[in-house]
């Protein structure tokens, strides 16, 4: 029983304000004649009709995977790079002003430039992505692979732990907390460079379709678009947040231990 | 100590937010600004293409100001963003081509052509647009691009019908063809990679592309459409028309005598469009210049809506009588 | 040399060699230089345009667009953070719209922007302001929750008013979270600029980037780009170093707040 007063709780603090917000919108939007901000009545059915089993497929399905590449290469990249400078301070000094200045650069910014080399396809929007998302992962490895705690380090030489076994147990978990921060920020930041590439130039993909609805006026359709975008970072960020758990089980428990103290 | 960090702070964001301020854009409004000596002041919503060189020389010549309009153009990057700001009164009027209009009167968006914008000059294979190959491509005529990926500045919009005229007055069957988007900048890219087989270009991508020997004309879409075929047009909201007719009247004045000038004064016209775009004066000379006649071809607007039915961009024909004067 | 002195010359020698690259790249033929023109070319284009007015004009414009939207979304995090991380029925409810309505990509905002504003500061600013604000937020809360039982135990049991507990409690456990916060939300906010003035047209570096690429000017482009650069840099700069004020005094140390 008290369980099940427990769950109702929960569920009505999540449910609770979301409902209310979107029934105050609703409301409000009803009678709307505006020719952006039409009636949320009408954009729920153009939701319903747009988003169909078929453009989930053409459209939702080409987006993700896009981003699913730019996203796990900006990690191969990343962390290999990172690793690599964050152990070598002479590596450090030479590159970090180079480095800080490229990742100043705001993506989007790029994109004529990477139009000039990588033509039109998926490439070109693969390499925008990972031209946005590459730097929070390797900046954030430089810093966790230079923060390796020295007495784990001194321990690991004495017990002769070199290589591919020091660099998986000392070096990467050690410094997993900080890349793990690093790919969160890049997760949010490929789902952004996603939209951005396809707003020009591809025949399919979310942001291609929203962008679509806008030059054509219709903005009912495109509104169900953006909707669709947000449910998509939500879950997204659900995943990554589960992915989190699991790699960084051990830190999380550390944490709650120390904070009990 | 952090007081005063963050005081500084504060003021310097405060500072730079109020020097900021002063470049602001078009500020939207029903009542109509007034400027010194009691002139109207108009936004206009534009484009930086050479298409719009004949307002700039209005107002250099003094069109506007003779009939006391104050014009201040602020530039967007297409009719998606103009149209909207007409509507809702960001801008006074707007610049946008023709298909565009009748998309967005298919929306329920209500708007009102004033003045003719630009036109094709109307002699094939002298135009200030056309389809393009790369130079060294085995195609001949546009008959052969029946299948073939074409890259356009917009989908869905004017460049889609026209191409397809040009490949079915060849001879070819356009039912094939696929269109990517692709801005104008990187066209010369996608011809020279090989990503795209043909591409529709307007000045200055035309010439840089001919220039620079990576591609040649093999169509000229503008004049397959339809003869001396009207472009694009200067338009504003119904709802303007209603509150400030008189405005309205004297603005298609004074920008049909620019049209008329701009046809006359071509030499003008090179120099103007370097005062408003990045073209290096070289460029711009060697340019092939719309035509401005000052009044609109409705006849080609109808043929130009026949086509964009058939090639399914509308469902059923535009009112020209209410778009148009 | 000292160690200071050391990494400098390192640093400089970094940037040197960078510019090297890209200089022998299109010389070479490795790259067309009509592409990537050569480092001397975009430096050279850089100081042309740096000697007349509208270079100036398109960064106060971007500045102040940035430094709007930062103050606004700065404020509104800083207060509404306060009063839902003190209040926990509060923080209780709202948690599930903010975990929604965060991760929503404000690039979602640019079409409707466009729409509704056109080519004007305010579009870019709904863009800039809706981003700035979730990574301020996050951090204030985060910031207001790591308060320290204890010390605020001792605040109520002293009877300190709410506003009092805020200035001697909350606010100094919250402030290297505040100043986290700022720099991710400045960091945020630039890009986002620039993006929405590229994307929207509103007067700025972004714009002026649009405009050199429609004309082919690409030494120009890479110009402009050197200088977003630039600015980024700086402002990275700027905020690192106000960091680094709030966090001197305060004895544990703290990094981005991870998940």
């Amino acid at each position: 029983m008290r369980v099940l007063g427990w769950l109702l709780w929960r569920l009505v603090l999540i449910f609770a304000l979301p409902a209310v917000l979107v029934a105050l919108w609703w409301q409000l939007s009803a009678d709307s004649s505006h020719f952006l901000f039409r009636p949320l009545s009408e954009i729920w059915e153009a939701f319903r009709e747009t988003w169909d089993r078929q453009r989930l497929v053409e459209d939702v399905l080409p987006s993700l995977n896009r981003l699913a590449r730019g996203y796990a290469l900006s990690l191969v990249l990343g962390i290999g790079l990172g690793v690599l400078v964050g152990s070598s301070r002479t590596l450090r000094s030479l590159l970090e002003p180079v480095l800080e200045f490229l990742r100043a650069i705001p993506p989007p910014v790029l994109i004529p430039l990477i139009a000039l080399f990588a033509g039109l396809g998926d490439a070109r929007r693969v390499v925008i992505i990972i031209a946005g998302c590459v730097w929070p992962i390797l900046l954030n490895t430089v810093e966790g692979v230079r923060a390796v705690d020295e007495v784990l380090a001194d321990t690991c030489r004495s017990y002769r732990i070199r290589g591919g076994r020091r660099l998986y147990h000392l070096v990467l978990r050690s410094a997993s907390p900080q890349i793990m921060t690093g790919a969160r920020q890049a997760l949010a930041i490929g789902i952004i460079l996603m939209v951005i590439g396809e707003l020009q130039g591809t025949q399919d993909g979310i942001g291609h379709t929203i962008e679509q609805f806008q030059t054509s006026f219709q903005y009912a359709q495109m509104w169900s678009g953006v909707i669709l975008l947000g449910l998509l970072g939500v879950a997204l960020s659900l995943l990554f947040r589960l992915a989190d758990q699991w790699v960084l089980r051990w830190y999380h428990g550390l944490r709650a231990t120390e904070k009990e103290r | 100590m952090h007081r005063r960090l963050a005081a500084t702070l504060f003021s310097t964001a405060l500072l730079v937010a109020v020097a900021g301020c002063g470049d602001d854009g078009g500020d939207g409004g029903d009542d109509q600004p007034t400027g010194p000596a009691g002139r109207d002041q108009v936004t206009v919503g534009l484009i930086p293409i050479v298409d719009v060189a004949p307002l700039f020389l209005g107002i250099e010549q003094g069109f506007f100001e003779d009939r006391n309009i104050d014009v201040t153009t602020d530039f967007a990057a297409g009719g998606a963003e103009i149209i909207p700001g007409v509507q809702s009164g960001t801008y006074d009027f707007g610049f946008s081509n023709v298909i565009s209009l009748m998309l967005a009167q298919a929306s329920g968006i209500e708007l009102k052509v004033v003045a003719n914008g630009n036109n094709s000059t109307g002699v094939d294979g002298e135009d200030f647009g056309s389809l393009m190959v790369p130079v060294d491509s085995p195609v001949q005529s546009a008959a052969e691009l029946g299948d073939a990926t074409i890259a356009i500045n917009t989908l869905n919009n004017i460049s889609d019908p026209v191409v397809r005229e040009s490949v079915r007055k060849a001879g070819g069957d356009p039912a094939g063809i696929e269109f990517v988007g692709v801005p104008f900048p990187e066209m010369e890219a996608a011809l020279a990679n090989g990503d795209a087989d043909a591409v529709f270009v307007v000045e200055p991508f035309q010439t840089i592309i001919r220039n620079n020997g990576v591609g040649r004309s093999v169509a000229s879409s503008w004049v397959d459409a339809a003869p001396d075929l009207t472009v694009a047009a200067y338009f504003t909201s119904t709802a303007m028309i209603d509150e400030n007719p008189d405005l309205v009247q004297r603005f298609t004045e004074a920008m049909t005598e620019a049209l008329a000038f701009a046809n006359e004064n071509e030499e003008a016209v090179r120099n103007v469009i370097t005062t408003y775009t990045d073209m290096q004066p070289q460029l711009a000379s060697e340019i092939t210049l719309p035509a401005w006649p000052p009044e609109i071809n409705r006849a080609s607007s109808e043929r130009l809506a026949q086509l964009a039915i058939q090639d399914g961009l509308l469902a059923e024909p535009p009112d020209l009588d209410a778009l148009y004067p | 040399m000292s160690e200071r002195l050391h990494r400098l010359l390192l640093g400089l020698a970094g940037l040197a060699g960078f510019g090297l690259l890209l200089e022998a790249l299109p010389r070479w033929g490795v790259v067309s230089d009509r592409y990537l023109p050569p480092t001397s070319r975009i430096l050279g284009e850089l100081f042309e345009r740096a000697r007349h007015r509208p270079l100036w004009d398109a960064v106060f414009n971007t500045l102040g667009t940035w430094a709007i939207g930062l103050v606004v979304a700065v404020a509104a995090a800083v207060v509404l953070g306060m009063v839902i991380g003190t209040v926990p029925l509060l923080r209780a409810f709202t948690a599930s719209t903010i975990e929604f309505l965060r991760p929503i990509p404000s690039v979602a905002w640019i079409s409707a922007a466009i729409v509704l504003y056109g080519p004007v500061k305010m579009g870019t600013l709904l863009i800039v302001v809706y981003a700035a604000f979730w990574q301020m937020l996050v951090q204030v809360l985060h910031g207001v929750a790591d308060v320290d039982p204890v010390a605020r135990d001792t605040a109520r049991s002293y009877r300190l008013g709410p506003l009092a507990r805020i200035r001697w409690v909350t606010l100094p456990t919250a402030l290297p979270y505040l100043a986290t916060g700022l720099r991710l939300a400045a960091t945020v906010a630039l890009i986002l600029t620039v993006t929405g003035e590229l994307f929207v047209g509103t007067p700025g570096l972004g714009a002026d980037i649009l405009r050199a690429s429609s004309s082919g000017a690409t030494a120009g482009v890479y110009a402009l780009v050197v200088v977003t650069g630039l600015l980024g840099v700086a402002a990275n700069l700027l905020f690192r170093t106000v960091e680094r004020r709030a966090l001197s005094w305060h004895p544990s140390v703290r990094t981005e707040v991870p998940a």
